[in-house]
C-alpha cells in the first residue's frame, strides 16, 4: 500500500502513515515513506548495496529500530536506498534482516529535500486492523 | 486556547491550576500576550500540564510565548527539578541537543557589502556545508571527536578554530561539564563525526543581517553588545549538534523506557520518559547530553571559522580590521544545574530548556565581564524573511522564569501546508524584491520556512519585554540567507 505523508499531529514535523498486507510490506512501505521525505527516490540509483540487521524486544521496538537504523545509515554511511528488500522478518524474538540498494548521497545529482533526524514516539503506532498492518510515525525534521 | 480552568493571573500570564489534571503537583504557566494567547493550542496545554506531573518539579512548568507542540515538553517549555527527588528527561531538552544561536558583529556596514552581496552569498554557500548529506570541512579522527565531546570549544581554541574572545562570549565558555564520551554510543559518534561545521537542514540557517538605527531599542546596551555603527553588518547562525545529538537522544529514550518499565513508572507520554537525576541512567544521560552540547558549540564555532575565512577573502582585510567577533552564543535546547530561590530557600535545580533561552540578569557571574552590568545577551531567531532580535536578560527572569525566555518566533503552519500555500520560487522572488538574497539546496524548503509559517517575531519579543523576562535591545533585518 502506498504511504502517505501528513501534518495531522505536528506543525514542525512530518507524520508517515504506512500500511501493508504483511509485516514485510509495512516495513518496506514505511522505509520508502521515510526516504521519500529526504529525497526524490527517482533521482537515486541502486549501485551500492548495504545489508542491515535490526532487533527489538517486541514488534513496536523492531519497527522503531528499523526506521532509526535507516536514519543512522543515512548519516554514518551517507547512503540513501532506492530499493528496500526485507530478507527475513521474525515476529518471535523480533529480528529483521534487509538489503538496501541505493547510492552514496551526492548533492549535485540527487534531488534532496529535508533531513530527517529522528524517529519520535509521539503517536508512534504499529497495529493490525482487518488483516491490514498499519504504522503511524512522526519524524523529527 | 479557551477553557474555564485557565486563569489569567497577570497581564501576560495564564495559569493552569493543579486540579486540571490528575498527577499535577505544580501549576502550569503560559507566558504570552492577549494577542498571542489564542495561538497556543490545546495540545500545548496537554503537554505542559504533563510536565507539571513529573516527579520533583519545582514551582511551575512554564511555556514561553513562542510555544508550540513538541514531543514530551512543548517547544518553549521550561521546568526545574530538584536534584534528589527530580528527573531528567530527553523530551525536556529536545532531539537536537544544544540547538542554539550564534550572533557575530563586524566592522562593516551595509554600504560596504552591498556591491559584493551576490559574491558573498555564493562564497558563504560554497564554504558552509548545508542540506542532507553535507560533510564538514574538518576531517576528524575518532580521537579528535572524543576531545570535542569532552572539551567542547576548548578543542577549537587549541586547534586554531576559535579565539579566547570567542570562548568568553559563548554560554558556559563553549563547553559543558560534566561531559563523558564513555556514555555515548558508537552509533552517535558515527553519525556526528562527519557533520561538524555543517548547518543541517529544516529551520537551520546562516544569515547576514543589518542593524538599522531605527531598530535599536536600547542604545546603551546595544553599544555594550558591540553594536556601534549604523547599518552594521551582523551574521546570525542557527544550528545544533546535528545527527550526533539526535542519536544521543534516541539512545537514551530507549534506556529510559527500559528504566521506566523496570521500575514500574507510570508514563503519560513516551516522549516524556525520564529517570531520576541521581540514578545511574540519569547521570549517564546528563553526561552524554554534555557531550552533545559540546559538539553543538563546536559545530557553530567551526561555521564561524568558515565565515571569517569568507569575509577575509571577499573584503581582503584581516580579522582585526573586519572585527568579525562573537557577540554571544546561546543554547536553546539544554538542561543545566542552576541555583534559584525556591519558595524562600536557595536550591540547585536542573533546569530543562526546550526551545527556550537562558536570560540571566545583570550581575550574575556566568555572564562575561563585558556584559555583566547589563545582563546576558539573548539571541532570538525569526523566520528567514524577518531576521533576528537581540534581547537582554533580566533579574525578573531569574526570579520568575528560572532565568529563561523565548527562543524564536514559533512555528504556526505545518511544512506541508506551507508548501501548498506558496512555491519556494515565489518566496525567493518576494524576498529578492524586498532586498533579501537567499540560497538553498531545496527550493520547497523556502516555503516551509517563510514568514507566513511563523508567529510574528515582533509580537513574541513584545510579549517577553512586557513580561520583563528579557528586554528588547535591537531588531535586525536580513539581506543574505543560506537555508539549510
Amino acid at each position: 500500500m502506498p504511504f502517505k505523508l501528513t501534518d495531522i499531529y505536528s506543525t514542525a514535523d512530518i507524520c508517515l502513515l504506512a500500511s501493508g498486507q504483511t509485516l514485510e510490506e509495512l516495513f518496506v512501505d514505511s522505509a520508502a515513506g521515510l526516504i521519500e521525505i529526504i529525497v526524490d527516490r527517482d533521482s537515486l540509483g541502486d549501485k551500492r548495496k548495504i545489508g542491515c540487521r535490526v532487533e527489538g524486544k517486541d514488534l513496536e521496538e523492531l519497527y522503531y529500530n528499523w526506521l532509526a537504523e535507516l536514519i543512522y545509515i543515512k548519516d554514518a554511511e551517507l547512503f540513501l536506498p532506492r530499493t528496500i528488500v526485507i530478507d527475513r522478518l521474525t515476529e518471535t524474538g523480533p529480528t529483521l534482516t534487509a538489503t538496501l540498494y541505493g547510492e552514496t548521497i551526492d548533492q549535485s545529482r540527487h534531488r534532496l529535500k529535508v533531513d530527517v533526524k529522528a524517529v519520535t514516539y509521539y503517536k508512534f503506532k504499529i497495529e493490525k486492523i482487518d488483516n491490514l498492518w498499519r504504522g503511524e510515525v512522526v519524524f523529527d525534521i | 486556547m479557551s477553557h474555564e480552568k485557565y486563569r489569567r493571573i497577570g497581564p501576560n500570564i495564564w495559569e493552569v491550576p493543579t486540579d486540571f489534571k490528575d498527577g499535577m503537583t505544580v501549576p502550569a504557566r503560559i507566558l504570552s500576550s492577549p494577542k498571542l494567547i489564542d495561538s497556543i493550542d490545546n495540545r500545548v496545554i496537554d503537554q505542559i500540564t504533563n510536565v507539571a506531573c513529573l516527579p520533583g518539579i519545582r514551582r511551575y512548568a512554564l511555556c514561553m510565548p513562542d510555544g508550540h507542540v513538541g514531543y514530551g515538553f512543548p517547544i518553549g517549555g521550561v521546568a526545574a527539578f530538584g536534584l534528589s527527588d527530580g528527573v531528567i528527561s530527553p523530551g525536556g531538552i529536545g532531539f537536537d541537543i544544544n540547538c542554539g544561536m550564534r550572533l557575530l558583529r563586524t566592522n562593516l556596514t551595509l554600504d560596504e557589502i552591498r556591491p559584493r552581496m551576490p559574491e558573498l552569498l555564493g562564497k558563504l554557500f560554497a564554504t558552509i556545508p548545508s542540506g542532507v548529506g553535507s560533510k564538514g570541512f574538518v576531517r576528524l579522527s575518532r580521537g579528535q571527536f572524543t576531545e570535542i565531546m569532552n572539551r567542547g570549544c576548548r578543542w577549537c581554541l587549541d586547534n586554531g578554530y576559535a579565539t579566547d574572545d570567542d570562548l568568553r562570549h559563548i554560554e558556559n565558555g563553549g563547553y559543558l561539564e560534566p561531559a563523558d564520551s564513555k556514555t555515548v554510543s558508537d552509533k552517535a559518534v558515527s553519525r556526528g563525526i562527519n557533520q561538524m561545521g555543517t548547518l543541517g537542514s529544516g529551520n537551520h540557517y546562516l544569515e547576514v543581517e543589518i542593524s538599522a538605527p531605527e531598530n535599536i531599542y536600547d542604545r546603551e546596551t546595544a553599544a555594550v553588545f558591540g553594536l556601534d555603527r549604523d547599518y552594521q553588518v551582523l551574521v546570525a547562525i542557527h544550528c545544533g549538534s546535528r545527527g550526533f545529538g539526535h542519536q544521543v537522544a534516541t539512545d537514551y529514550l530507549q534506556v529510559f523506557g527500559r528504566y521506566g518499565k523496570g521500575h514500574g513508572l507510570k508514563i503519560r507520554d513516551k516522549e516524556l520518559m525520564s529517570a531520576p537525576i541521581d540514578s545511574d541512567e540519569g547521570q549517564r544521560y546528563f553526561r552524554a547530553m554534555g557531550c552533545a552540547a559540546n559538539a553543538a558549540f563546536v559545530n557553530r564555532q567551526l561555521i564561524v571559522y568558515g565565515v571569517r575565512q569568507v569575509f577575509r577573502e571577499i573584503f581582503g582585510k584581516t580579522d582585526r580590521e573586519l572585527g568579525v567577533d562573537t557577540i554571544y552564543d546561546v543554547a536553546h535546547n539544554i538542561a543545566k544545574m542552576e541555583r534559584y530561590d525556591i519558595d524562600g530557600r536557595e536550591e540547585t535545580v536542573l533546569v530543562h530548556r526546550k526551545g527556550a533561552t537562558r536570560s540571566f540578569g545583570p550581575g550574575r557571574e556566568e555572564i562575561p565581564d563585558k556584559y555583566r552590568e547589563v545582563g546576558q545577551p539573548v539571541i532570538v531567531g525569526g523566520s528567514m524573511e524577518t531576521g533576528s532580535a537581540l534581547l537582554c536578560g533580566t533579574a525578573l527572569a531569574d526570579r520568575d522564569a528560572f532565568g529563561s525566555t523565548l527562543h524564536g518566533a514559533g512555528r504556526t503552519m505545518s511544512r506541508i501546508k506551507a508548501r501548498k500555500a506558496a512555491r519556494g520560487e515565489a518566496v525567493q522572488k518576494r524576498m529578492s524584491e524586498s532586498g533579501i538574497l537567499v540560497k538553498t539546496g531545496y527550493m520547497p524548503g523556502l516555503a516551509e520556512e517563510a514568514a507566513m509559517a511563523y508567529k510574528n517575531i515582533d509580537d513574541v519579543i513584545d510579549a517577553v519585554d512586557e513580561l520583563g523576562i528579557s528586554r528588547k535591545v535591537a531588531r535586525f533585518y536580513p539581506v543574505l540567507n543560506i537555508k539549510g
